[in-house]
């Protein structure tokens, strides 16, 4: 199985790091310029194309870590020349984007794999694998939090284009949008503000959102890009008729650094870490891996990413509205 | 300065026998309750005056009267104080509807006797400090919050606070109004428009009323807030419940959590942890400034209005929760 990677940002390298851990050859890499795909290149001994296009006769898979709102284009692309698909979160800009992923990849027989790697998160599995046990009893109220600081870039900011990115509600708040949907089920109705919306030129973006789910639980969402870097805090609560589950990753650190830095330097992006034997992001490739092998089924289906970006989707028109957003059922997106 | 105590429907009746007698020159004065063997069993416990009847207390003519009754019979108990031309603390929320709160704001006023609601986080030493740092210009611009009050089932203290006729409703009712009130105060916005979903998982079988509620409220400044008001904690939690925020600015974010102050106690006897409060005591410095606010004849630093306002985010829940959609405030 020959693998090319689209894509040399901090996702790009990431995905590459779980790439070499498998048994995938491990091939080629396309960057907006070469220049940027240089490094990983020499890392995994990869060769640079210029496009996607002159990529596509060498690979069997495509790992698209592109700006969310190249997903689309670049999905139909590499159906059309059946190779199956990795694409990251969110999978479409658009809810529309996404079920034309869907469709293109099943007309074209092919896989689509979306990267939602916070179901590959340890916490966050054996939570969802203590509701489904029974552990806490049916979900009432669950609280998701994710917090940092926004996205830098050195040139090209894409994350602050909303165009392209969706925003804090889409690109940052998609993630528990999808755990929320894994734990407790597909969602009614959205109710979401956000700073940016009233505050264009604030230095930070805040989210909350409200989704009340269709089993009548409800799910409080908190994405922040306002805090100083490198912070990365996430919580989960779900508290249900028979018990509760919490955790917070400052309160689960294993190591607490009072030691003086020579520089408080920080990545373009926050990305969420705690010590363990292996990265979750590797955690999801490696399953990916297997899946494409035709080994085993995946824990996420890509109409699991399409109606994650359904919520984040609702979410932005709520927030643009004042008005809660009802959601049409997946059936109705689909036909 | 002698103060009565109105009733024990309220748990909090018998904190504020204490915080009364650590006042200097504060007599209780007596307890009633319409119970009259319950108000007998506290006035005992505590060692206070029993009086037999609510008039007899009043007759008696205290300087003010702390009213602890179910919520939804604030106002029959503030009309009787207010004729007797006696000083009102409030339990919260003063009312359990809008036109009711705004006859216990009204009567207060014309009888000119000083009207304060039991809304104690105001005198909380960490939101007090966060006041203060928002006050000095340090935080710059609030954007929004994102506020929890949740807690076990209350039915633990007493059992009418999941009866909707006397509490007026389950965890929107019992746990908006807090959060509502520190944040007109940090702000000093009025709350303009309420989202609220609810739902009653917890506890489905056990009650009437909603034990699990979400709102969004946005103020007329444009900031927006969340409250989680639900009744989600289990019993077996090491305390009560609690009340957070998180406070969004453009410098960034100030997380607060009132009750964090504390020791836990792992104890054979209870078989899990329990968190020991050693904060200080703000139900004291409330009941503290409703006697100051006597002492010196002036309006106490929390109003009945204060009360009254965080009463009208509550029918905009409800009727929020109702319609599924964003529902304006109405003020009166």
């Amino acid at each position: 199985m020959r693998v090319g990677l689209v894509g040399a940002g901090f996702m790009g390298v990431t995905h590459a790091a779980g790439w070499a851990e498998t048994d995938a050859e491990f091939v080629g890499i396309v960057a907006e310029t070469t220049a940027e795909a240089t490094a990983l290149a020499k890392q995994y001994s990869l060769k640079i194309y210029p496009d996607l296009a002159s990529m596509l006769p060498d690979v069997d898979v495509v790992d698209i870590c592109t700006p969310t709102h190249l997903h689309h284009e670049m999905t139909l692309q590499a159906a059309a020349a059946k190779k199956d698909i990795i694409c990251e979160k969110p999978l479409g800009r658009t809810t529309a984007q996404a079920r034309d992923m869907i469709e293109a990849c099943r007309k074209a027989g092919v896989k689509l794999l979306v990267a939602h790697v916070v179901r590959f998160f340890t916490e966050y599995a054996m939570a969802k694998a203590s509701v489904v046990r029974g552990e806490v009893g049916k979900p009432g109220v669950i609280r998701l939090n994710r917090g940092s600081f926004r996205p830098k870039k050195p040139a090209g900011n894409w994350f602050l284009d909303e165009t392209k990115s969706g925003g804090i509600l889409m690109d940052l708040m998609i993630h528990d949008f999808d755990y929320a949907r894994w734990v407790a089920g597909d969602v009614e109705s959205v109710f979401a503000k956000k700073v940016t919306t009233a505050n264009p030129n604030a230095p930070v973006d805040y989210g909350l959102a409200i989704l009340k789910h269709r089993n009548g639980a409800l799910t409080h969402i908190v994405g922040s890009w306002a805090y100083p870097p490198p912070t990365f805090r996430t919580r989960v609560e779900i508290a249900g008729d028979g018990g509760l589950i919490e955790f917070d990753s400052a309160d689960t650190a294993p190591i607490i650094n009072l030691v003086a830095k020579p520089s408080s330097d920080s990545p373009d992006v926050g990305l969420p870490s705690s010590p363990v034997a292996e990265s979750p992001y590797t955690t999801q490739i490696k399953e990916f891996y297997s899946v494409l092998l035709g080994e085993k089924q995946p824990r996420i289906q890509a109409e699991d990413g399409m109606a994650a970006v359904q919520i984040a989707e609702a979410a932005i028109r709520s927030a643009a509205t004042g008005q809660a957003v009802i959601l049409e059922s997946l059936s109705e997106v689909l036909s | 300065m002698k103060i009565g105590i109105m009733s024990f429907a309220h748990h909090h009746a018998e904190a504020y026998i204490a915080n009364l007698r650590a006042i200097p020159g504060v007599e209780l004065c007596g307890v009633a309750d319409e119970d009259p063997v319950r108000g007998q069993r506290f006035a005992q416990a505590y060692n206070a005056p029993f009086f037999q009847t609510y008039e007899a207390l009043l007759e008696s003519k205290p300087d003010g009267v702390i009213i602890c009754t179910e919520n939804s019979k604030h106002l029959p108990l503030v009309e009787m104080a207010a004729s007797s031309k006696i000083n009102v603390l409030c339990e919260k929320p003063i009312a359990t509807t809008v036109a009711d709160a705004k006859r216990v704001v009204d009567v207060c006023a014309r009888a000119g006797v000083l009207l304060m609601t039991a809304f104690p986080m105001r005198f909380s030493t960490p939101l007090m400090e966060v006041k203060s740092r928002l006050d000095s210009g340090e935080l710059g611009q609030v954007y929004c919050f994102n506020g929890t009050n949740q807690g076990e089932l209350p039915t633990k203290h007493r059992a009418w606070f999941v009866d909707p006729a006397l509490a007026g409703g389950g965890a929107i009712m019992d746990h908006t109004v807090h959060l509502v009130d520190i944040m007109r105060w940090y702000l000093g916005s009025e709350a303009m428009e309420v989202y609220a979903q609810t739902n009653k998982i917890f506890h489905a079988s056990e009650v009437e009323v909603e034990t699990g509620g979400l709102e969004m409220i946005t103020f007329k400044n444009g900031v927006f807030a969340t409250i989680d008001t639900s009744w989600c904690r289990p019993p077996y939690w090491p305390t009560w419940g609690g009340l957070t925020f998180e406070m969004v600015t453009e410098r960034g974010a100030v997380i607060v959590d009132g009750f964090k102050q504390n020791i836990t106690v792992y104890s054979h006897a209870n078989q899990r942890p329990i968190w020991q409060y050693w904060g200080s005591d703000m139900n004291q410095a409330m009941v503290g400034e409703f006697v100051s606010a006597i002492r010196e004849g002036r309006e106490p630093s929390v109003t009945g209005v204060d009360g009254l306002r965080a009463v009208e985010v509550v029918a905009a829940a409800y009727d929020s929760a109702q319609a599924g959609q964003p529902v304006k405030v109405q003020q009166v």
